[in-house]
């Protein structure tokens, strides 16, 4: 079980060492967690709804909330003495553990923010500020990203990089998909559009795992070939990375690379990492809300912004400790996740007469599942209120992707619409079963998204 | 929609004024609260006993002088249940509170503050985590101004020398690249009149003028940090218009909860204040105010998101995945408030005729006096310290402020001045007065908790020590 400090006491926490390396399974001396305790973990989750949607909000364990609560009350308990003594410490902690864990060379490289949506304002502030201040150049430098990338995302390229004069070049990607070679081609494509146009890619916005709709990106290869190509800078968006993909900082060698750990890493919101590999550029990285910290270095910047609640940041402690209940830990936990999440979109496509949108090993935890093409999705609106339907009237919680099809095919055998099924540890059989039996009642019904806008 | 009424012990059945206004004719949720106004007479038939206020804040540290809400603020257990229950809320079924519940939620908290400051339209009213976020928002407009040429670069930005460190740190970074000039106005400390910061702000605008530019952008304070007094903003902001700078950004991180705020009667462009420090919210969450935010196409949240560009209230409301529950709680606040005697407006009262009794009661014990008259303080004041102290640095004023809490169990913070002037400048028997405490008072505090500091202080005296020697550890 979590270890129960009574961090009222202010002992526990102070006294906890920094871990050298954290423990990646369970050791003798851990007990593997229990069916029964991890019903106990998640019974705070609606028991009435079929939850297979951990890809957009994540989850968290009670035994980390309580956590968490521990470490809110030290806080309100007596806010100066944890200011002074405590707040720094605690996040130095995390970042350490979170250090080991992506295989980061030094914890400088390490800041924790709110999530990926923050570090992408943090990297691309950089940018603006490169245009604004002349070294980089309207009209000549540009930022490539993934046609997929996520919409705050995408949003943030507008705001930062558009805004300031730079070009920006998209990657189309091919869905549903065969290969990562699919993508490789693409990506080799754009950056040669890039170059004969005269551009200069300055910045490379790729992400690990795409959201909607949801594949691994061959990131290692892209990297690569942004080296090849002279790209300046690469950053990762993996969101959906750290508990759900494999995270290698020297692996990946990307330059900036951040991931959500309320996603898929137990965390509670909301807390990301963003690595920044040490070289000269990485000290002009600065958290957007400056406060006393300023120029201290982004980690340092991050871990202070103000007054606000800083203990989602400080639970990944007893996150480890959760994470290593459990066969294999962390490692473990992917890829049973992925075991099973393949099987059951496999089982799904198979009961509807679909398709999966991607081979099993470009899907991690997650799986883009053709849904029947009788039920008449033709927009994205179809897709978000037959989504509000699942969830209201068959209590199925599962995003849904609109896939317009090609011109020239007839609307009428094509799929057109896409779960993403997630599997977390939480997730049982019996889920999917409902959800394939809530489509097939649709189905049997007649039923079409048409029926949905009266 | 939640609802607070399940919990007993939160909501006394109140007698009612008016039939109308019976909650027994309906549920009474805690959307009810945010239409009406929060200033109206509290019905009650019990307000909250001292048992009760015991019990709200009985997870602050037993045994401790917590004399410093200004720093860190305070939140009431009520108010903390209501926060975990719209944590559980999302935890339970995330997707689902998302597109049902968030949005609604923080309206109705919008609303509730719309009504508290006398804002016209809630459009107006965003929510971010504290002063230091609104900040940067309002600043990085200002900035872009700068770099596209609408302010010159022989134009100027003022504030105040005493503007809280992270803001000005802000200033530095969004501004200074940017090209514009910073003037610092410095507060006269200790005070004796609005009339003297008057006079000071406007040999401050005149010097703004001096590279033939002109003072663009004001930021001020409306109760500043350290030294703690309440600024006379709404003259401050009258002589800004008067010179015709553009924009005005009251940074009243302090305000609300210890001086009214009325927006519409301030003026200022833009408007902070921190509702977790003195108006009972969890860390943290803020107002900020913009007069006439439609016409407002260049501010935004810098965590750009899915809402961006749809006005900065919308586009606060999303930064990505995160937990909204403090800003979830307004509506709670307001129940909490209005079970005192004259609501928050009764706490402001009793808040302030308290910290200036104990402020006046520790000035004649030490043989000091007050930082500035009571009159322009609210709920803090500064008291100076004895000058045998030896206050002569700011390590000297935060080893006596970590002894205090280490050995005294004291919490108060302490602020360092050196001579400026030695006709002005205050003395007590032995010396130039260069050390002061700020005291805070909140409704958890009592008068012993101040007796102890008086006497903590007498005794250091009394060892002969000075801040120096004092033990840290």
């Amino acid at each position: 079980m979590a270890t129960h400090n009574n961090h009222l006491n202010g002992d526990a926490i102070s006294n906890r060492h920094v871990s050298k390396k954290p423990k990646l399974a369970p050791t003798a001396a851990v007990a593997v967690i229990t069916e029964a305790d991890l019903q106990s973990e998640f019974s705070h989750h609606d028991p009435a709804v079929a939850r297979i949607n951990n890809g957009s909000f994540g989850c968290c364990p009670a035994s980390v909330i309580a956590s968490q609560r521990r470490w809110q009350l030290l806080n309100l308990r007596q806010p100066d003495h944890f200011y002074f003594n405590e707040l720094k410490k605690g996040i130095l902690h995390s970042r350490t553990i979170i250090k080991d864990l992506v295989n980061a060379e030094h914890v400088d490289e390490i800041s924790i923010v709110d999530n990926a949506t923050t570090a992408a304002a943090v990297v691309l502030q950089q940018t603006a500020w490169a245009f604004h201040e002349g070294r980089f150049h309207k009209g000549v430098d540009a930022v490539v990203m993934l046609h997929y990338a996520y919409g705050s995302v995408k949003k943030s390229v507008e705001a930062y990089v558009s805004r300031a004069g730079g070009d920006v070049i998209e990657v189309p990607l091919p869905f549903p998909l065969t290969s990562p070679n699919e993508i490789i081609t693409e990506f080799r494509c754009a950056l040669e559009r890039a170059k004969s146009g005269g551009k200069t890619v300055r910045l490379a916005v790729i992400d690990h795992v795409t959201s909607m709709p949801s594949v691994v990106i061959p990131v290692k290869e892209l990297v690569r070939i942004c080296r090849e190509e002279s790209v300046d800078k690469v950053f990762v968006d993996a969101a959906h990375g750290i508990g759900c993909t494999s995270v290698d900082m020297q692996e990946i060698g990307a330059d900036f690379y951040t991931s959500n750990l309320h996603k898929w890493f137990f965390c509670p919101p909301s807390i990301a990492f963003l690595y920044s590999r040490k070289n000269s550029s990485s000290c002009d990285l600065h958290h957007p809300v400056v406060s006393h910290e300023y120029g201290n270095g982004l980690a340092v910047e991050s871990a202070w912004i103000g007054n606000r609640d800083y203990s989602a940041q400080l639970v990944v402690p007893d996150v480890l400790e959760f994470v290593n209940r459990f066969e294999g830990g962390i490692q473990g936990i992917k890829r049973r996740n992925h075991e099973k999440v393949v099987e059951m979109g496999q089982m799904l496509a198979a009961a509807w007469g679909t398709h999966l949108g991607s081979p099993p090993e470009m899907c991690a935890s997650m799986a883009m599942v053709g849904l029947p093409a009788c039920l008449g999705i033709k927009c994205d609106l179809d897709v978000a209120r037959l989504r509000t339907h699942l969830r209201d009237e068959f209590g199925v919680e599962v995003p849904i992707y609109f896939r317009a099809p090609a011109a020239a095919i007839s609307a009428g055998d094509v799929v057109t619409g896409y779960a993403r099924i997630s599997h977390q540890v939480y997730n049982k059989v019996e889920d999917y079963y409902k959800f394939r039996d809530a489509v097939d009642q649709l189905v049997n019904s007649g039923f079409t998204c048409a029926q949905l806008s009266t | 929609m939640i609802t607070l009424s399940n919990n007993p012990t939160l909501n006394p059945v109140p007698m009612p004024q008016d039939d109308d206004e019976d909650p027994r004719n309906g549920a009474v949720e805690a959307n009810d609260h945010a239409h009406q106004s929060p200033l109206k007479k509290p019905r009650l038939t019990r307000p909250i006993s001292e048992p009760d206020i015991l019990q709200e804040f009985s997870h602050h540290q037993q045994g401790f002088a917590r004399i410093n809400n200004g720093s860190f603020g305070s939140c009431p257990r009520s108010v903390l249940s209501a926060q975990n229950t719209w944590h559980l809320r999302f935890l339970q079924q995330p997707d689902e509170f998302f597109f049902n519940s968030l949005r609604k939620g923080i309206l109705e908290s919008r609303a509730a503050v719309k009504a508290l400051i006398n804002a016209d339209d809630v459009d107006d009213v965003s929510l971010v985590d504290n002063a230091t976020t609104a900040a940067a928002i309002v600043l990085q407009q200002v900035g872009r101004q700068f770099a596209d040429g609408s302010f010159r670069k022989n134009d100027a930005v003022i504030m105040f020398h005493c503007a809280f460190p992270a803001v000005k740190k802000s200033i530095g970074a969004y501004i200074g690249p940017a090209g514009g000039s910073v003037v610092e106005v410095r507060l006269p400390f200790p005070v004796r009149s609005d009339e003297e910061i008057i006079a000071e702000f406007k040999k401050g605008l005149e010097r703004g003028k001096i590279n033939g530019g002109r003072v663009r952008f004001a930021m001020i304070d409306h109760i500043t940090s350290m030294p703690s007094v309440v600024l006379p903003v709404r003259e401050l902001i009258r002589v800004c218009r008067e010179e015709g700078v553009d924009q005005v950004f009251v940074d009243g991180a302090h305000s609300i909860g210890s001086v009214p705020v009325d927006v519409k009667e301030i003026d200022a462009d833009f408007y902070v204040s921190n509702l977790y420090k003195w108006f009972f919210a969890p860390p943290a969450v803020a107002f900020l105010h913009c007069k006439n935010s439609k016409g407002l196409v260049d501010l935004h949240h810098p965590v750009v998101s899915q809402e961006y560009g749809k006005g900065l209230a919308l586009e606060s409301s999303w930064v990505g995945n995160r937990d909204y529950t403090p800003q979830l709680v307004v509506p709670s606040i307001l129940e909490f408030v209005n079970r005192f005697e004259g609501g928050i407006k009764g706490i402001m009262k009793r808040n302030h005729d308290g910290v200036v009794k104990m402020g006046t009661m520790l000035a004649e014990s030490w043989g000091t006096m007050l930082g500035s008259p009571p009159e322009m303080c609210a709920s803090m004041i500064m008291v100076g310290l004895p000058s045998r102290l030896c206050v002569t640095s700011d390590d000297d004023a935060m080893s006596l402020r970590t002894h205090l809490r280490v050995y005294h169990r004291i919490e108060v913070p302490t602020y360092y001045q050196a001579l400026r002037n030695e006709d002005r400048d205050p003395k007590d028997k032995d010396g130039f007065i260069t050390g002061y405490v700020r005291i805070s008072r909140q409704i958890y505090n009592t008068d012993e908790d101040y007796h102890r500091l008086k006497n903590a202080i007498n005794q250091i005296l009394e060892d002969g020590k000075i801040c120096s020697m004092l033990p840290v550890e």
